[in-house]
C-alpha cells in the first residue's frame, strides 16, 4: 500500500468552508505543519461511478437545484452542501469510469472521430443533443455527463490576467469586468488547490500567485528544445499549470504516467475532472446527484420567481423538481438554450431575457498556429499532449500589431499516425503516391505552438433556438452564428508568423499552418453576460439574475470578454464566488 | 435504399489511396475494404461518405480497367466534386489503416495508450527557468 504525504497552506483570513472540508477528509497535524494524506492510489472499491444517491425524498423542496454536473455544477454543488444547503443537482449524462476509457482500446482512434468524438454532433449519443453549425465558422466541443467537458479536457489551466477584466477602460472596445481580478484570486487558489495544480509560480507574465500544490510536470526534452527557442528570441515562456497530478495528489489519483492520451479520458485519474474531485465531496456532503435526466425548463411563479425544473427522466418519463433557487451550469451553450427554452407569458423572449442578451456575444476563443517538423525528435508522444508550456509574450495589447487585444501560445505534441495524417496538426496528409513519405516526415515529429487569441464579444455571434433540430427528447437544439472578426483574423496570422519564427529556431525543417481550426469550440462563454447594468447584461457580478432574484448562472456564459486562456479555472473560481454570495447573502435560500 | 457497397471497387480504390509501402500492401490489399464497410455501416455518417465516393467514382468495371494513373485521376475528380464526403471518407481510411498491427510494427509505434506502464520521462529541473526568471513582470496593470 503506498500512502503520500504533501502540505497545505490555505490562505489565512478568508472564510473557506471548501478547506474545512479537506481538512476534515484528508489532513492531519504533525510537527512540522499539516500534512496531508491520500488514499492508496490503486483502487477498485471507490469508483465514482458506484456513487449513486437514493436516499433523498424527491418531492421535497431543495434548497438549491443546479443544471448540469460538469466543471462549475460540481464545484457549487460541493461548496453549498458543504455549508448545509439541500442540493440537488439534475444531469442530462452518465458516471464515467476511467477504467473503461476507450485510450487503452486497439481501436481508440476511430472512436476519438465517432463514438468518443470531442465533437457531439459527431458522438451523436443519446445523452448528447446537436448543434446547428451551418452558420458558424467553429463548431462548440463539449462532453455531456458527470464531470461534464474535463472528462475530455486537456487539462492546462492559466488564469485571466487582471487587464483582461477592464478591456473598455483599457482599449476602448467591448465592455469591462463588473469584477477584477483580485476579487475572483482567493477562489482561483482554492480552485487549484480541490482540482489539484501542478506548476511553479514566479511567472513574469502574470501577477505572482500562490504556491502551486505540486511541481510542474516535466516539460520533457521536446519542451526544452522549444522553451530554448523562446529564450534565445527574448521572447517569455514558462512551464503550464495544468490540472494534472505531477504527484500523486486527492483521493484515489495518481501521478502522471506520461501516457500521452488525455484527451480520452485519464486512466491514471492523474488529469482532474469534477467526477473525480468536487462530485465525491458534494455526494459526501449530501448532494443528490440525479444522472441521464434532461431540464427541458425552468418552472417559475406567478412572480417570475424560479420554482424548480421540469425534465425527462432515464426513461423518458416528465417529472418536476422544486427548490428554492435554481444555479445554471449548463455551460455556454446548454445554459442559452435553456433559459431560451422556458419562456413564459411573463418573460415570453425566454428567462432572464429583459435584456435581450441572453444567447448573444458568444465567444469561443478562434484557435489556430504553426506546427514544426523535427527530424529525430526526442521521445515522440511522451507526456500530456498540451500540458507542456505556454507564452504570453503577445498577451496585451500593442496597437502596432494591427489588432487589439492578444493571444497566449500553448505547447502542443505530435499524436499517433492516424490523427497525423487526419490533419490534427493542420494538414491531411495527402493521399496517393506521397502519402508515406510525407506521413513519416511528421509523424513522431511534429511539434505545434497553439494559438488562443482573445475573442471580443460581438452581439451577432450567437445561441439561438434552432426551429427544426431536436435531441434525442424532441426538445429544440441550439442553431450557432459565429464569424470571425477582422481583429480575430489579423491576431490570428500575427500568431502564425511568430509560431513560424519560434518553430524555425528550435530547428523545424517543415512548418505547416493552421490558419484556424474548425473543431475547436471548447471554451464556450459570453451568452448570459454578467454587469452592473440590467439593460446591458443578464446576471450581476455575484451571478444572479438581474431579472429573477433566485435564478444563478455560474458557468462561461457570463463572461463579458474571453481573455485569451483557456477559462475553466475562471469559470470554477466564478462558480465559487457564487456559492460562497449564496451561503452568505442568500440566507433566505435555506429551509 | 441500403446500398451495398461495391467490396472490389473500394479495395481498389484503397491501393491508389494508402498505396503499397515496404513490405506492406497497399491498403486494399491489405484486406480493409471488408473492415472499412463494416465500421461505415455502424455509423450512417460514414456510410454516407462511403457511398457517396464509390457512387461518384466510374463503375467498378470501368474503374478496374483504368491504370494508376487513371484510378487516381478518376479519385481526384471525386475530391474535387465531393470534397466534404471524400475528406470524411480519407479520414476513416487512414484511421483503419493506421489501427492495423502490422502498420504500427513498420512504423515501431505502440499503438494503443499504453496504460499501465505509462512512459518515462527526465524529471522537471527548474535549472532552464534561468534565462526566463531575469525578465522584469511585464504583466499589464489596471
Ligand atoms: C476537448 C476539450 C478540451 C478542453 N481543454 C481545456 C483546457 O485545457 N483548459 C480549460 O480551461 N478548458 C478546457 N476545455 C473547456 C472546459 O472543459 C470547459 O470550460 C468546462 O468544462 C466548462 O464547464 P461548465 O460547467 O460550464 O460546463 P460543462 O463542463 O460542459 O458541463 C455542463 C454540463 O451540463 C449538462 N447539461 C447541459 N444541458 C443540460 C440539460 N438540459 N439538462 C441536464 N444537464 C444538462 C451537460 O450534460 C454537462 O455535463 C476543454 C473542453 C473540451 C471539450
Ligand atoms: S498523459 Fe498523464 S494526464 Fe494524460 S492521460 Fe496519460 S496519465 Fe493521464
Amino acid at each position: 500500500m503506498v500512502w503520500h504525504r504533501g502540505v497545505y497552506a490555505p490562505r489565512k483570513g478568508a472564510i473557506f468552508h471548501l478547506w474545512r472540508a479537506l481538512d476534515a477528509r484528508i489532513v492531519i497535524p504533525s510537527e512540522t505543519g499539516v500534512e496531508s494524506v491520500w488514499i492508496p492510489a490503486h483502487r477498485t472499491d471507490t469508483l465514482p461511478s458506484d456513487m449513486t444517491t437514493t436516499d433523498h425524498d424527491p418531492d421535497r423542496t431543495a434548497d438549491v437545484l443546479i443544471v448540469g454536473a460538469g466543471a462549475s455544477g460540481a464545484a457549487v454543488a460541493a461548496s453549498l452542501s458543504e455549508a448545509s444547503f439541500d442540493v440537488v443537482c439534475i444531469e442530462q449524462g452518465h458516471w464515467q469510469d476511467s477504467f473503461k476509457y476507450p485510450s487503452a482500446d486497439p481501436d481508440f482512434d476511430l472512436k476519438a472521430i465517432s463514438s468518443w468524438s470531442i465533437n457531439p454532433n459527431k458522438r451523436r449519443l443519446p445523452v448528447d443533443y446537436p448543434t446547428n453549425v451551418e452558420d458558424s465558422a467553429v463548431d462548440p466541443v463539449m462532453f455531456n455527463g458527470v464531470g461534464g467537458s474535463t472528462i475530455m479536457w486537456v487539462a492546462h489551466t492559466p488564469r485571466l490576467h487582471p487587464s483582461d477584466f477592464r478591456v473598455k477602460s483599457q482599449d476602448d472596445v467591448a465592455d469591462d469586468w463588473p469584477i477584477s481580478y483580485e476579487d475572483l484570486e482567493p477562489w482561483y487558489d482554492l480552485n487549484d488547490h480541490v482540482m489539484g495544480c501542478s506548476g511553479i509560480s514566479g511567472d513574469p507574465a502574470n501577477p505572482p500567485r500562490s504556491t502551486r500544490p505540486m511541481p510542474p510536470i516535466p516539460i520533457g526534452r521536446d519542451g526544452e528544445m522549444i522553451a530554448g527557442a523562446f529564450d534565445r528570441l527574448g521572447w517569455h515562456w514558462w512551464p503550464s499549470d495544468a490540472y494534472i497530478n505531477s504527484t500523486r495528489y486527492g483521493e484515489g489519483r495518481d501521478a502522471c504516467n506520461f501516457c500521452g492520451h488525455n484527451m480520452l479520458g485519464c486512466y491514471q485519474r492523474a488529469k482532474a475532472s469534477t467526477d473525480l474531485t468536487y462530485w465525491p465531496r458534494a455526494i459526501d456532503q449530501g448532494t443528490e446527484l440525479v444522472t441521464g435526466a434532461r431540464v427541458r425548463e425552468i418552472t417559475t411563479d406567478s412572480t417570475g420567481r424560479a420554482t424548480g425544473v421540469n425534465y425527462l427522466d432515464a426513461e423518458g418519463i416528465d417529472r418536476h423538481r422544486s427548490a428554492r433557487a435554481v444555479v445554471m451550469a449548463a455551460n455556454g451553450i446548454g445554459t442559452p438554450r435553456l433559459l431560451l427554452l422556458s419562456d413564459s407569458e411573463k418573460s415570453p423572449n425566454g428567462l432572464s431575457n429583459s435584456s435581450g442578451l441572453v444567447g448573444k456575444n458568444l465567444m469561443f476563443h478562434m484557435f489556430g498556429g504553426a506546427s514544426g517538423v523535427f527530424p529525430n525528435h526526442p521521445d515522440p508522444w511522451v507526456g500530456p499532449v498540451a500540458n507542456i508550456i505556454l507564452s504570453q509574450e503577445f498577451y496585451e495589447t500593442d496597437s502596432d500589431r494591427g489588432f487589439l487585444r492578444g493571444y497566449t501560445f500553448q505547447m502542443g505534441r505530435g499524436q499517433g499516425p492516424g490523427a497525423i495524417a487526419r490533419g490534427v496538426a493542420g494538414q491531411r496528409a495527402p493521399w496517393g503516391n506521397e502519402h508515406h513519405a510525407i506521413l513519416e516526415r511528421r509523424f513522431r515529429n511534429t511539434l505545434s505552438l497553439g494559438c488562443i487569441g482573445d475573442d471580443l464579444p460581438e452581439e451577432h455571434n450567437s445561441v439561438t433556438l434552432d426551429k427544426r433540430l431536436t435531441d434525442s427528447s424532441g426538445l429544440p437544439a441550439p442553431k450557432i452564428t459565429y464569424r470571425v472578426s477582422e481583429n480575430s483574423r489579423a491576431l490570428l496570422d500575427h500568431a502564425i508568423a511568430q509560431g513560424t519564427k519560434v518553430l524555425e529556431e528550435a530547428g523545424a525543417t517543415e512548418i505547416l499552418i493552421n490558419p484556424q481550426s474548425r473543431e475547436t469550440g471548447w471554451h464556450l462563454l459570453g451568452t448570459a453576460r454578467m454587469g452592473n447594468d440590467p439593460e446591458r447584461s443578464v446576471v450581476d457580478k455575484n451571478g444572479q439574475s438581474h431579472d429573477v432574484d433566485n435564478l444563478f448562472i455560474v458557468d462561461g456564459s457570463v463572461f463579458v470578454t474571453g481573455g485569451a486562456v483557456n477559462p475553466t479555472p475562471t469559470i470554477q473560481a466564478i462558480a465559487l464566488r457564487t456559492a460562497d454570495y449564496i451561503i452568505n447573502e442568500r440566507g433566505d435560500l435555506k429551509a | 435504399m441500403v446500398i451495398k457497397p461495391d467490396a472490389d471497387l473500394l479495395s481498389a480504390a484503397l491501393d491508389r489511396v494508402v498505396p503499397p509501402v515496404g513490405d506492406l500492401p497497399g491498403a486494399g490489399g491489405m484486406g480493409l475494404s471488408e473492415e472499412v464497410i463494416k465500421r461505415c455501416s455502424a455509423d450512417d455518417r460514414f456510410n454516407g461518405a462511403l457511398n457517396t465516393v464509390l457512387e461518384a467514382l466510374p463503375s467498378p468495371n470501368d474503374f478496374m480497367a483504368l491504370d494508376d494513373g487513371g484510378r487516381d485521376g478518376a479519385l481526384r475528380a471525386v475530391e474535387s466534386s465531393h470534397p466534404a464526403a471524400f475528406g470524411l471518407w480519407l479520414d476513416i481510411v487512414y484511421t483503419i489503416y493506421y489501427m492495423q498491427p502490422d502498420v504500427h510494427a513498420r512504423l515501431n509505434w505502440h499503438g494503443r495508450s499504453p496504460q499501465p506502464d505509462g512512459n518515462e520521462m527526465p524529471p522537471w529541473d527548474e535549472s532552464i527557468l534561468s534565462v526566463i526568471r531575469q525578465r522584469e513582470p511585464f504583466w499589464r496593470k489596471v
